[in-house]
């Protein structure tokens, strides 16, 4: 799965006020009539199976009225955007509510996807922002979540590995981390983006960017080794 | 010393652990794609009621006439002409006015036929997307006319203010280079405004 290279709405940022709106997005605008203008589509034949045909192609697809089509597009990218809601969120059942909402939205507003070669980082904004809400809706509310989940997991294995103890562990530290550190720490270092990118998908400055980053990892630390310690106290 | 290099040991590790795969249930694409095809339904349903409910008459002004043409290289790549609704079994007068009309009257139910015009030359097709279509491509394809420069639609709208823009080829976003841009939204580009209604005659 690429990473997220360009920020998201550089086409808005720069596309604001020219025509056509977005160089890199809507670079063809001569193209012969009747024909198959986009280079990365003339090549390919009608056989290729829809799962192995890159995004813009897929997408063109669905709207040209292959709604089917969308589950490749779902099939391909739920991993990487699950992982991050389940992590952000805690608990699977919000964050596969939250992965729909997302998905669902995505293909609405297919058309309005700028550059279809960069469908993954489009779609990734909308679950940042899915995330954002249904984090916000809980609120406080639910503060034992995680430990829920827990209880629920240890009852279906009996004899927990050290593997799984250790997710657990780190489940419930990422669970008291602040929703906006927590952000920030999976975008930086779980999806491995830059500042820039971070900035461009979260509309929030660099720096403020750096400071939740680091709070979250310091945090991490802390409770992480609180674990450590009292678990060892038990043992 | 060490004690940092342990700590940024304890955090790798913590990296690895979140960056392994996560499981989704076993039914999550089969009820995506569910909601998808729900999504759409109601969408296509109310599109078809909003056209039933509201049976207008429809004066379509020659392009050719000479004020309209003036008019179109006034604004050199196009826009959105608005043209009046026949309320009377009178056609219309051509209205010619590009751009939307100043003033609303939101919830009045009133309808007015739009004209949309982009000059699009090469395009294969062009559709309207807009609020008033739930931004489906299907939904509204402009027709060519002309030489195949000009790409049309006739559209009635309910007074109020419109969000839309243009799709090119199925993939090139455009908004309308003669209408006020709406403000930006969290899916990308952004999106033309038109305001209908408040012309009284």
């Amino acid at each position: 799965m690429s990473r997220i290279t360009r920020p998201p709405d550089v086409t808005q940022v720069t596309g604001r006020g020219r025509f056509p709106p977005s160089p890199g997005a809507c670079a063809a605008p001569h193209i012969a009539a009747g024909t198959q203008s986009d280079v990365t589509m003339t090549a390919l034949p009608r056989s290729v199976p829809l799962k192995n045909l890159p995004d813009p192609e897929v997408i063109r697809r669905v709207l040209d009225g292959d709604t089917e089509a969308f589950a490749v597009l779902i099939a391909r990218h739920r991993g990487r955007l699950g992982r991050f809601a389940v992590h952000m969120l805690g608990r699977r059942e919000d964050a596969e509510e939250a992965l729909q909402d997302a998905f669902v939205r995505a293909y609405r507003s297919l058309a309005r996807c700028a550059d279809p070669a960069r469908f993954d980082a489009w779609l990734f904004r909308i679950l940042v922002n899915r995330c954002r809400t249904a984090g916000a809706r809980r609120g406080r509310r639910e503060r034992t979540f995680v430990r829920d989940e827990v209880a629920l997991s240890q009852a279906v294995v009996e004899h927990p590995a050290p593997q799984h103890e250790w997710r657990e562990e780190i489940r419930r530290a990422l669970a008291r981390l602040e929703p906006e550190q927590r952000e920030a720490f999976l975008l930086k270092h779980v999806e491995d983006l830059g500042y820039e990118e971070m900035s461009a998908l979260t509309g929030v400055g660099v720096s403020a960017l750096k400071m939740r980053v680091k709070r979250a990892c310091d945090r991490l630390r802390v409770l992480l080794s609180d674990e450590r310690v009292r678990e060892a106290r038990h043992g | 010393m060490g004690e940092e290099d342990r700590r940024d040991r304890l955090l790798e590790r913590v990296v690895t652990e979140l960056r392994r795969p996560v499981m989704l249930s076993p039914g999550f694409e089969a009820r995506v794609m569910a909601a998808v095809r729900a999504g759409r339904r109601p969408a296509a349903w109310r599109r078809a009621l909003r056209w039933l409910v509201r049976p207008r008459w429809v004066a379509v002004t020659p392009l050719e006439a000479a004020g309209m043409a003036a008019a179109l290289v006034a604004v050199a790549l196009g826009g959105a002409l608005l043209v009046r609704s026949a309320s009377r079994p009178a056609p219309a007068e051509p209205a010619g006015q590009v751009g939307a009309a100043p003033g609303a009257h939101p919830g009045t139910g009133e309808t007015e036929v739009i004209r949309f015009v982009l000059v699009a030359p090469g395009a294969s097709r062009v559709a309207l997307v807009g609020d008033f279509n739930d931004w489906d491509p299907r939904a509204m394809p402009l027709r060519p006319a002309g030489d195949g420069r000009l790409w049309t639609i006739e559209v009635p709208l309910r007074a109020g203010r419109h969000e839309y823009a243009f799709v090119v080829n199925g993939r090139q976003w455009r908004v309308d280079p003669t209408a006020p841009r709406a403000v930006a939204n969290d899916f990308g580009p952004p999106n033309s405004v038109i305001i209908v209604g408040g012309r009284s005659s």
